[in-house]
C-alpha cells in the first residue's frame, strides 16, 4: 500500500515536472529517494538534500554506529564540478534489540539530510543533477544489503531560494531535532568491570532523565547490549556502562563521543577520561516511567483498585498485628452498643485516612525536594524509631492498666466514654498507619510504586484508596448487622483481654528497640532503656494521680511530675541524634547465624554473578520491615532453602534498606517499587529478574531457584 | 547496616580472584571451554586441541557478509592456509533451528563439499550456548585461541565492515595477520577489532 502510494507520488512528480525533483526507488525492503529542502539554489549557497528511507514495517536501517551488527547507510555522491556534499546529519537513533544483541538504527521513515554547496560560479538558469549512490543494510531478523542510485535535479537561481513545500518542513525538523554539541561537561572512568559516564550541564538540572541512553559513535567503546544504569545528580546524571572491546587493549580509549538521548531530546557529547564530578550522581535512579518498571504500566483506576486491595491485605501483615490487637480490644468493648461502635469505626477510618494523607504529602514534598526516599522512610531515622518505641511502650502500659487515656476504668463498656473514645479510635487509626507503613502488601507495592511517579493528586488518590482498604474491615464491622452481637457480652473478661492485648504492644516496642540497635549500634540501647524506665515511672505516677482523682483527691503535683518525666523520656529518646553503628554491630552476628551465606547487594556483584552464569536471589529488606523479618525467619533460613542454594549454586545478595541508601532506592524504583520487601530471582542465563510474591514459603523459593537455574 | 564486614570482604576478594575465569571472554585470558557435535555426529571439544592454535569462525550461509567472504573464496583460502600451517580451524553455526543459517546434522555432512571450506570441522551449536559463552555477535565473528588455551584475537575478519564484495581488495585481514604473528612467534599486533556482519540468529 505505502509503496503503491510512493510510486503514485513519483508518477505525479514526473508529470508535474516541478523543480527539485527526484524519483523514488523501491530497493526491496524500503523506498529510497532524494528530497530537497529548497526549490532551487543560489551560486555559492548551501542547501540540504536528504536521503529519505521509507522502510517496510518490521525492518530497520542503521545509524552511523550500527551497534553489535549491521552497517550504516552510506551515500557516494557524483556531483558537477565545483559542487560539494558534506556528511550525513544523523538523526538520533533508536535501539533495535535483536535476541541478546543491540543495534542502533531507524524504523518507519527516516530523513538523512546532507548539506550540498553550489560553487560561486554556478550559472543561474541552469539545472544541475545531483547523483547519489546510496547503499544500506536493511534488516528484520535477516539482513539484506540494498542499494539505489538516486538523482535530483536542482535549478540554480540567483537570490533567496523558495522552500520546497513538501520537504522544507520535515527536513528543517530533522535538522533541528538532530543532536548538536551541547555545553555539557562529560567525563568517563573505568571502575572495575563498569564504565561510569558522568554528564553535567545546565540543561540537565532537574531534567527528566528516566529515558537517558548513550549512543557511542565508536562501536568498540561500550558493550551495546548491556543495560545502561541511570543515576541522577543535582547537576546531571551518571550512566553506568559496560566497557567494550576497546578497553581490552592497554588503558583503553582516552576519549569517547556520542549522542546522549533523553527520549524527546538528544545532545552530542564528547567525554574525556577523568573523575566524575559529585554533582552527577547521588540522587538515585529516576522514577520509573511506562517502560521497565514492574508497576509502570498501571493506570490510575487500576492503581487505586490495587491500593484498596493492598490496604485490605495489609491488615493480615505481621507488622500491623499489635495495633489490631489494640483495636480488637476496643471493638470488643463496644460490640453491643451499635452507635458507639459505629462512631468509633468512623473515627478509626478518619484517623487512618488523615495519617495516610499526611504521610503522602510528606513523601511527595520530600521527593519533590530531590531526596530519594521511599515508603516507610520515616522508620529510616533513628530518633523516629526511638520515639515510636516509647509510644508503643506507653500504649502497652495503658493496656496493662498502669494509667488511663481518655476513658476511665469505669467508663469502658458503659457507653458514657463513647464521645471521648472517639479520639482514642482516631489515635488508634493514626498509630496503625505509622506502624503499618513500613510493611507493603501484595497489590499495594505496585500501586505505591506507580503513585510515586505520578502527579500529586493521582498519588494522593492512591494513598487514600490504600487507607480506605486498610480501615475498611474495622470500620465496616461496626455497620454489619449481627456481626458485633456475635461477640461475647462485655464483662470482666474484657479487662483480662485488654491486659492480654498489651503484650503484642510490648513486643512491638521491643522490636523497635532492636531496629534502633541496628541503625545506631549498641550504645543506643542504654539511652532507649533509660528513657523507657523513666517513661514507665511517669506512667505509673500518672496512674496513681488518676486513681487519687477518682477517689476525690487533687493530685496535681503527682500528675505534674509524671507529665514532666514523660517529656524528659521522650526528649532523651529523640535528642541528640544517634551515632553510626560500630563495625561489628549486633546485625553482623545476625548475618552469620543464617543458614545461607549472603553478600551485601551491589549492582556490580549482581553483574559479576550473572556473568559467571549463576542464578541470583536478591532480598531487598529492612530491619523495620516485619514482613521481611518474618520471611527471613520462616522461609529464607530453612534447611530446604539452604540446600536449594547449594544445589543450584545460586548467589544470595541482600540489599539492606534499614537506613537510607540511594543505590537500593534506585533498584526498587527500577522495579516499580517504593518499599520493601522485594524479592528478585535472576536466571543463570542472565536477563531481567523475576519478582517473587511478598510472602515467601520454602517451596516457593526452592521452585524459583530451580527455575532460575535453567533460565 | 547489617553487613558482615569480614565476610563481605572475603567474598569480594574471592570474586576478584575468580573474575578472569568468570567474566566475558577477553584477550589474554582463557577461552571458554566447550563441546559440540561436528558434521559426522562426533562430539568435539576445545580441550582436545590443546597445544595447537585454534581459529573459531562463526558463520551463517544466508548472511550477505558471510557470502562476501565465501563467494570470492576468501574465507576458504584463509582456512586452507591456516590448516596447512598446523592450525585447527573450527567453523561454528549458532543459528537456532528454523532460523537463517541453521544447518541440520544431515546438511552438516555435505557442508564442506557445498562451500568448499577448508575448516578442520564444522561444529553445530543450535542452542547457542557456545556462541553466548564467547559473546559472539555477528557472522562472521572470529576468535583465535593460542596453544595454551588463551584468547589471542577476537573480532572481525578484516577492517572493511561492509557486504560489498569489492571491499575484499585492499582490506587488512586481521585473522591472517594474527596467524602470521603467531607463526613468527610475535605477540599479536591487532588483538581486538570490531566484528561486523549479520546478527547471529540465536534461539529466543
Amino acid at each position: 500500500m505505502t509503496r503503491f502510494f510512493a510510486r503514485l507520488l513519483a508518477a505525479f512528480a514526473v508529470l508535474g515536472a516541478a523543480p527539485a525533483m527526484a524519483q523514488p526507488v523501491d530497493t526491496g525492503h524500503l523506498v529510497a529517494e532524494l528530497v530537497a529542502r529548497d526549490q532551487s539554489i543560489a551560486p555559492g549557497a548551501t542547501t540540504y538534500v536528504a536521503l529519505r528511507q521509507k522502510i517496510d514495517k518490521g525492518w530497520h536501517t542503521y545509524w552511523r554506529n550500527s551497534g553489535d551488527s549491521g552497517e550504516a547507510t552510506r551515500i557516494a555522491w557524483t556531483l558537477p564540478a565545483g559542487w560539494t556534499a558534506g556528511d550525513i546529519v544523523w538523526p538520533a537513533p533508536t535501539r533495535q534489540p535483536t535476541g541478546p544483541l543491540m543495534n542502533y538504527g531507524y524504523q518507519g521513515e527516516v530523513l538523512l539530510p546532507v548539506p550540498v554547496t553550489a560553487p560561486a560560479d554556478a550559472k543561474p538558469g541552469q539545472s544541475v543533477t545531483l547523483k547519489a549512490a546510496a547503499t544500506f543494510l536493511v534488516c528484520e531478523e535477516i539482513c539484506v544489503p540494498e542499494d539505489a542510485v538516486l538523482t535530483l535535479s536542482l535549478p540554480v537561481v540567483e537570490g533567496l531560494a523558495e522552500p520546497n513545500p513538501a520537504w522544507s518542513g520535515p527536513i528543517a525538523k530533522a535538522l533541528s531535532d538532530a543532536p548538536t554539541p551541547a555545553a555539557f561537561t562529560s567525563v568517563f572512568a573505568k571502575q572495575g568491570t563498569t564504565l561510569a559516564l558522568a554528564i553535567t550541564g545546565q540543561a540537565l538540572k532537574g531534567a527528566d532523565v528516566s529515558q537517558a541512553y548513550f549512543f557511542p559513535f565508536d562501536s568498540t567503546v561500550i558493550d551495546h547490549a548491556k543495560p545502561q544504569v541511570i543515576e541522577r545528580g543535582p547537576d546531571g546524571l551518571t550512566l553506568t556502562l559496560t566497557p567494550g572491546y576497546a578497553f581490552q587493549e592497554g588503558d583503553g580509549p582516552k576519549a569517547m563521543a556520542g549522542v546522549l538521548s533523553l527520549g524527546d531530546k538528544a545532545y552530542e557529547i564528547s567525554a574525556a577520561t577523568g573523575a566524575p564530578p559529585p554533582g552527577a550522581s547521588g540522587l538515585g535512579a529516576p522514577p520509573s516511567k511506562a517502560v521497565g518498571g514492574g508497576g509502570g504500566a498501571l493506570g490510575l483506576p487500576l492503581a487505586a483498585a490495587f491500593a484498596f486491595l493492598g490496604g485490605l491485605i495489609l491488615n493480615l501483615m505481621p507488622c500491623v498485628f499489635p495495633i489490631l490487637a489494640m483495636k480488637a480490644a476496643s471493638l470488643a468493648g463496644h460490640a453491643h452498643e451499635r452507635r458507639v461502635a459505629q462512631g468509633q469505626g468512623l473515627a478509626f477510618l478518619a484517623g487512618v485516612l488523615a495519617t495516610f494523607l499526611a504521610l503522602a504529602v510528606a513523601l511527595i514534598a520530600v521527593r519533590a525536594g530531590g531526596a530519594a526516599v521511599g515508603w516507610g522512610f520515616q522508620l529510616q531515622s533513628p530518633p523516629v524509631v526511638a520515639g515510636l518505641a516509647l509510644l508503643m511502650l506507653a500504649v502497652a502500659l495503658n493496656l496493662s492498666g498502669v494509667f488511663e487515656v481518655g476513658s476511665s476504668l469505669q467508663g469502658v463498656g458503659t457507653g458514657l466514654a463513647g464521645k471521648r473514645g472517639m479520639a482514642g479510635a482516631f489515635f488508634t487509626g493514626a498509630l496503625a498507619v505509622v506502624v503499618a507503613a513500613p510493611c507493603t502488601a501484595p497489590f499495594m507495592a505496585p500501586a505505591l510504586g506507580w503513585a510515586l511517579t505520578q502527579s500529586a493528586p493521582a498519588a494522593i488518590t492512591v494513598f487514600l484508596a490504600l487507607g480506605l482498604g486498610f480501615a475498611a474491615p474495622f470500620a465496616l464491622a461496626a455497620f454489619v448487622p449481627g456481626l458485633l452481637t456475635r461477640l461475647p457480652k462485655p464483662g470482666p473478661w474484657m479487662e483480662g483481654f485488654k491486659k492480654l492485648m498489651a503484650f503484642p504492644m510490648y513486643g512491638a516496642a521491643a522490636w523497635l528497640v532492636w531496629v534502633l540497635t541496628i541503625q545506631a549500634g549498641n550504645t543506643a540501647l542504654a539511652r532507649i532503656f533509660a528513657a523507657a524506665v523513666v517513661l514507665a515511672l511517669a506512667a505509673w505516677l500518672l496512674g496513681v494521680a488518676q486513681h487519687r482523682r477518682a477517689q476525690g483527691g487533687k493530685p496535681l503535683a503527682l500528675a505534674g511530675i509524671g507529665g514532666a518525666l514523660a517529656v524528659v523520656a521522650a526528649l532523651a529518646a529523640v535528642w541528640p541524634s544517634y551515632g553510626e553503628p560500630q563495625a561489628a554491630s549486633s546485625a553482623a552476628a545476625e548475618g552469620g547465624k543464617a543458614n545461607v551465606p549472603y553478600e551485601a547487594y551491589s549492582p556490580e556483584k549482581l553483574a559479576a554473578a550473572q556473568a559467571a552464569g549463576k542464578p541470583v536471589f536478591v532480598n531487598f529488606t529492612a530491619a523495620w520491615c516485619v514482613t521481611c523479618q518474618v520471611n527471613e525467619k520462616v522461609a529464607l533460613t530453612s534447611q530446604g532453602v539452604a540446600d536449594a542454594f547449594k544445589q543450584t549454586g545460586a548467589v544470595y545478595l541482600k540489599a539492606d534498606w534499614t537506613l537510607k541508601d540511594a543505590v537500593i532506592e534506585a533498584e526498587l524504583a527500577k522495579h516499580g517499587r517504593a518499599g520493601v520487601p522485594l524479592y528478585l530471582v535472576y536466571g543463570a542465563k542472565g536477563g531481567e529478574g523475576v519478582i517473587l510474591p511478598q510472602i515467601l514459603t520454602e517451596g516457593l523459593i526452592v521452585r524459583a531457584l530451580k527455575d532460575a537455574q535453567g533460565r | 547496616m547489617s553487613i558482615h564486614r569480614p565476610f563481605a570482604l572475603a567474598a569480594a576478594l574471592t570474586l576478584i580472584a575468580a573474575a578472569p575465569v568468570l567474566a566475558a571472554p577477553a584477550v589474554g585470558q582463557l577461552a571458554p571451554a566447550f563441546t559440540a557435535k561436528d558434521g559426522e555426529g562426533k562430539t568435539r571439544s576445545l580441550a582436545e586441541f590443546k597445544g595447537k592454535t585454534v581459529v573459531l569462525e562463526w558463520t551463517n550461509a544466508g548472511c550477505p557478509y558471510v557470502q562476501k567472504h565465501y563467494g570470492a573464496g576468501n574465507m576458504q583460502g584463509l582456512q586452507k592456509d591456516a590448516v596447512k600451517d598446523g592450525v585447527v580451524w573450527l567453523t561454528l553455526i549458532s543459528s537456532a533451528p528454523g532460523k537463517q543459517g541453521y544447518v541440520s546434522p544431515a546438511q552438516a555432512k555435505t557442508w564442506k563439499a557445498t562451500t568448499g571450506a577448508g575448516s578442520t570441522a564444522l561444529l553445530l551449536d543450535p542452542g547457542g550456548q557456545i556462541g553466548r559463552a564467547y559473546e559472539a555477535k555477528t557472522t562472521p565473528h572470529m576468535y583465535i585461541v593460542d596453544k595454551t588455551g588463551k584468547l589471542i584475537y577476537m573480532g572481525g575478519v578484516d577492517d572493511k565492515p561492509t557486504a560489498d564484495h569489492a571491499s575484499l581488495k585492499g582490506a587488512k585481514n586481521h585473522v591472517a595477520a594474527a596467524l602470521g604473528d603467531v607463526k613468527a612467534g610475535r605477540p599479536v599486533a591487532t588483538a581486538v577489532s570490531r566484528p561486523y556482519g549479520c546478527t547471529i540468529k540465536y534461539a529466543e
